[in-house]
């Protein structure tokens, strides 16, 4: 066999439709060039996440004290030299960690938001397990005097664009040389709390000398944070018992929490992300090959058709089979060549602009983005076969056919489908010609068929990422209606400790002139327990039956002066409770000044709430006996006074000793609305690609249905017919099919989206009921997308059809 | 009717020039059925499609039913089309998605001549003798068939000039001389037909043959022999 002919008369066969094979080409490189790209992402962080805990020593296990309990560090070390196995202890940081106020001047708005001081031994320079990577100004140990410095989270500095070196004013009007920012393992993503969620802008960590902390929580000595890393071959499991019976031991009555990696929040966000952002990936990369093997088919079932003929002579001539398939198959391979060529380009270019925005959005003291070569050879693998496979199947047809009907020609190969038939016997409206689009449609029901798959798949990757976001709004829009109710100028004052209702700092806030209402109440983590079942809430004891604000009940009753608890359908479903069920609440107890443990209360479900935030948890204030806190307060619910701003409440109350941050409740979801923004500028991206993709789609099944009835337009023509009425037949046909593709499209992309909102995201955040809806804007651009595009795709034929040669096109023999 | 003046067609392919029809003049009067005769590549074809303004002369005047169609605008010649002429192709060219009915139906909606398309498409069809295949596809109709819903779709546009490339030429003897009858019918009935063919049999029922070579007239004027009925041909 003569290959280079083959190789010539392939190149040609592909050089006569370059415009349909560039377009499928380019198909083909969305789908390998979004998976190579996106899946690179993918590796990269796993790899830069890993380099970026090791290279700061990310702790094995970490000790928590429950809020409001502290130990003396020396103590907390002595008892560490006593654990049966210290030897796997291969270092210890205790350090303090307590809430505040932090406030910014360098910019000519005052920046003030909440934030932690954490306070760590900087003997050695720094601390040494969770270390600072020092992303501008000067260690700790550079410093004469470190006892007022402090060193500031990086994320919180590079959001305000804060120089190098400042200052930084604290709660209670403290305050310190800032002498650099450093990235911190613990918020490479800066979660504030169990419930929060990329608090860049609203959080800001503050690191300094232990003993810095110490004096400005008035804590002494005291330390409420345990660092572990463990040799090699440690029985983790161990020592965190050897751990807990030693803090019984020695510290009585005092609650902690013991952590791995994979239970710091910002870890565990990392990590989880990665795998739901690999099946996201891959979903998204997946539909565009779908769309790409839609589209081959299309184009490769036409090209064998117009080889009909030539197969016919060749099986004449005694070719063997093989060897007549060999010619389309080639034609195939050439078209996935080139389509995994510029996937592969495309796939640079994507990690490229990915790479730029992780290290925009998510900066880390290593970033490795080496080239992937395994993803990419998948990527071309999938690229390569896709089409491939695409054209065996109207190869394999074709050379089964009789030679004597191959061979044929003009009228004796005019056929019409089954369904075209079918519709002779329907009465259609209109004129013949207005009757053809639909007819032509039927004639060709594989083409048809895959077009509109392929503008469905197009259209359900649109449906499946906007939906997302539709959702994410709606569930924020109902968070958010739930947290204002008639109060939307409410906040939340946390004060940095407990206490008493009537003490002289409750008292001070109250009455200050810019605060009007103050409602008192306790914020504590917990877990509610049932059925095996456990998840982490935010349990809020508040006055049920206030009219300031309390939780709709949407279901059962307030538990006003009565045990009973408020939790959220999905919680409940969770749980696997009803209203009237009893489930575990595990809770902080207060046994004494600074010793708080965790306890066990069986409590009954009293109702559900409307939040859709399945960590929120309500039960009365009258409750708090229970958790040893009765009179007692770490949060104050206040309103600004009349002509007040929330902006002057929060500058009143700062210089407040006590207070650890002021927020007015809008910040809840102003968190979630910032994360959306991101989400909103990777879906854009991908929209473009979307329509990318359905346009060539479109374009590739237009171009080919002008190529293939060339002869019948060319009658047309010749009968007379104008350009526009041929064009606008076309433009129907492609309206019917784009409609159709776009409501197949939106149906499969609404299913797609309730199993990503309900089973991919519930379990990523199991305890947010989703609301999963599509908004009418996103409906509307499918529908733009998906039939108006693909309608008027046929107009880029305009030329073709003016410049067509009559003459020859109406003797063409196919 | 058809005036042409001088009239050539020359294509250019590549480096070399293709002279298709070269300095041509012909007058053909309403109601005539002139058959063009020639070989493979004589310029038969062309002569036929400068008629029927699907092609443009490069040089020359053609002028038909009034229609100076040398200098038309394509929107010109579009409308020429709709209302001047019907072609009758070789291979047919029915529409495979329309009935034998639907595609008669087509030619009186592009004419405008719509209303009752159904009856006078049906009534068309039955005059070319195939009133029970009215709701057959065109793949059901056999060759002979599908060349007399072609020239029912022709006639049913109601113009005046009928123009029938190779009509017979995918067509057995039988078949072939059943649809020149229908043509020679529709020149009696006062329609202009011109035929192209190669088959020099086939000049033999016409009022006058124009036999082409080379693009040129080689000659023009009544078949040799005389005028021949339909039945008196063989091939």
């Amino acid at each position: 066999m003569n290959t280079r002919l083959y190789l010539r008369w392939t190149w040609r066969d592909l050089r006569a439709r370059w415009l349909q094979v560039v377009a499928i080409a380019v198909i083909i490189a969305l789908g390998t060039g979004v998976y190579a790209g996106l899946r690179s992402v993918n590796g990269w962080q796993r790899r830069s996440y890993d380099a970026s805990y090791a290279l700061l020593n990310m702790y094995d296990l970490r000790v928590r004290l429950t809020e409001g309990s502290y130990v003396d560090a020396n103590e907390l070390r002595a008892a560490l030299d006593e654990l049966p196995h210290a030897e796997w202890i291969t270092a210890a940081e205790p350090r303090l960690i307590v809430p505040t106020l932090v406030e910014a001047n360098d910019r000519e708005t005052p920046i003030l938001v909440p934030g932690r001081i954490i306070g760590v031994d900087i003997t050695g320079g720094g601390p040494a397990i969770n270390r600072l990577h020092l992303m501008s100004g000067e260690p700790f140990s550079a410093q004469t005097d470190p006892a007022r410095t402090a060193i500031v989270e990086y994320n919180f500095a590079a959001y305000y664009d804060l120089p190098a070196q400042g200052t930084i004013r604290l709660s209670g009007g403290h305050e310190l040389r800032r002498i650099g920012a450093a990235l911190m393992p613990e918020y490479f993503l800066v979660i504030a709390n169990e419930i929060g969620f990329m608090d860049a802008a609203q959080f800001a960590v503050v690191v300094t000398p232990l003993e810095t902390a110490q004096a400005l929580a008035e804590q002494p000595g005291r330390v409420n944070d345990l660092l572990l890393t463990l040799a090699d071959g440690a029985d983790a499991g161990q020592m965190r018992a050897e751990i807990e019976q030693m803090i019984d031991a020695h510290f009585a009555g005092t609650g902690i929490t013991i952590m791995a990696p994979a239970d710091d929040p910002a870890h565990h966000a990392l990590y989880s992300d990665l795998e739901s952002d690999d099946r996201f990936f891959r979903l998204i990369a997946y539909l565009f090959l779908a769309g790409a093997a839609f589209g081959a088919f299309n184009l490769a079932t036409r090209i064998v058709e117009a080889q009909r003929r030539q197969i016919g002579i060749g099986m004449a001539l005694g070719m063997p089979r093989v060897q007549i398939a060999l010619r389309p198959l080639l034609v195939g391979v050439q078209i996935a060549l080139l389509g995994v060529v510029f996937g592969l380009l495309l796939g640079q270019m994507v990690g490229a602009a990915m790479r730029g925005l992780m290290q925009d959005l998510l900066p880390l003291p290593v970033m490795e983005t080496p080239f992937m070569a395994r993803v990419f050879l998948q990527a071309a693998a999938l690229g390569v076969l896709l089409p491939i496979a695409a054209t065996v199947y109207p190869v394999w047809r074709a050379v089964r056919v009789p030679p004597i009907d191959a061979i044929k020609s003009g009228t004796l190969i005019q056929k019409s489908s089954r369904l075209a038939a079918l519709l002779v016997n329907i009465p259609l409206p209109g004129r013949s010609f207005t009757q053809m689009p639909l007819r032509n449609l039927l004639r060709t029901p594989r083409r048809t068929l895959l077009t509109l798959l392929g503008i469905a798949t197009a259209i359900t990757t649109l449906i499946t990422l906007i939906g997302t976001l539709d959702s994410f709004l709606a569930t924020i829009d109902t968070a958010e209606a739930e947290f204002y109710q008639n109060h939307p100028e409410r906040m939340i004052v946390t004060l940095n400790s407990f206490y008493g209702v009537t003490s002289p700092r409750v008292i001070a806030v109250a009455e200050r002139p810019e605060v009007g209402r103050v409602q008192s109440g306790l914020v504590l983590e917990g877990e509610l327990r049932h059925s095996g079942e456990t998840i982490d809430v935010a349990l809020e004891l508040i006055d049920l039956e206030s009219d300031f604000w309390r939780p709709t009940v949407v279901k059962g009753t307030y538990p006003t002066g009565q045990a009973g608890i408020l939790i959220n359908q999905k919680a409940a479903d969770l749980l696997g409770v009803d209203v009237g069920d009893t489930l575990t609440l595990w809770h902080p107890q207060r046994e004494g000044l600074f010793s708080i443990h965790m306890a066990e209360s069986e409590v009954p479900v009293s109702g559900i709430h409307a939040s859709p935030l399945g960590y929120l948890a309500y039960m009365d204030q009258s409750q708090a006996a229970l958790m040893g806190l009765a009179g007692v307060t770490n949060v104050l619910y206040v309103e600004p006074a009349p002509g007040a701003t929330q902006d002057e409440v929060q500058y009143a109350l700062f210089h407040l000793p006590g207070i650890a941050s002021v927020q007015p409740v809008s910040h809840f979801t102003e968190v979630f609305s910032d994360a959306m923004e991101l989400l909103t500028g990777f879906m854009a991206i991908v929209a473009v690609a979307v329509t990318a993709m359905a346009f060539l789609i479109a374009f590739n099944s237009t171009s080919i249905n002008v190529d293939e009835r060339a002869r019948e337009i060319a009658t047309l023509f010749a009968f007379g017919l104008p350009i526009r009425t041929v064009l606008r037949m076309t433009v129907i046909e492609n309206l019917v099919v784009g409609t159709l593709g776009t409501l197949v499209g939106i149906g499969l992309g609404w299913g797609l989206l309730g199993w990503m909102m309900r089973v991919e995201l519930g379990d990523y955040m199991p305890e947010v009921s989703f609301t999963v809806t599509l908004a009418p804007l996103t409906l509307l651009i499918a529908v733009a997308l998906g039939a108006l595009v693909v309608a008027l795709t046929p107009l880029l034929s305009l030329r073709k059809l003016a410049r067509m040669n009559l003459s020859a096109t109406l003797r063409v023999v196919e | 009717m058809i005036e042409l003046q001088n009239v050539s067609k020359r294509y250019i392919v590549g480096p070399v020039t293709i002279t298709a029809l070269d300095h041509v003049s012909l007058h053909i009067a309403e109601g005539e059925f002139v058959v063009v005769l020639g070989p493979s590549g004589s310029g038969k074809t062309t002569l036929l499609n400068i008629i029927g303004a699907l092609d443009v002369p490069t040089e020359g005047s053609v002028r038909v039913n009034g229609v100076e169609l040398s200098t038309t605008t394509q929107a010109e010649r579009f409308k020429f089309r709709r209302e001047t002429v019907s072609f009758i192709f070789q291979t047919f060219n029915l529409f495979p998605s329309l009935t034998a009915l639907e595609n008669v139906e087509l030619g009186l909606d592009i004419s405008r001549n719509g209303r009752n398309g159904r009856q006078t498409a049906a009534s068309i069809l039955a005059s070319v003798g195939l009133g029970d295949r009215l709701s057959h596809l065109p793949h059901e109709l056999s060759g002979g068939e599908q060349q007399r819903v072609a020239i029912a779709r022709a006639l049913a546009t109601g113009n005046p000039i009928l123009l029938a490339d190779e009509p017979t030429g995918e067509l057995d003897f039988r078949t072939g001389v059943q649809i020149l009858e229908l043509l020679q019918q529709q020149a009696e009935a006062g329609k202009t037909v011109l035929v192209v063919t190669h088959n020099r049999e086939i000049s033999r029922i016409a009022d006058r043959v124009i036999e082409l070579s080379s693009g040129h007239i080689v000659s023009d004027g009544a078949p040799r022999g005389g005028k021949a009925p339909v039945h008196a041909l063989s091939w």
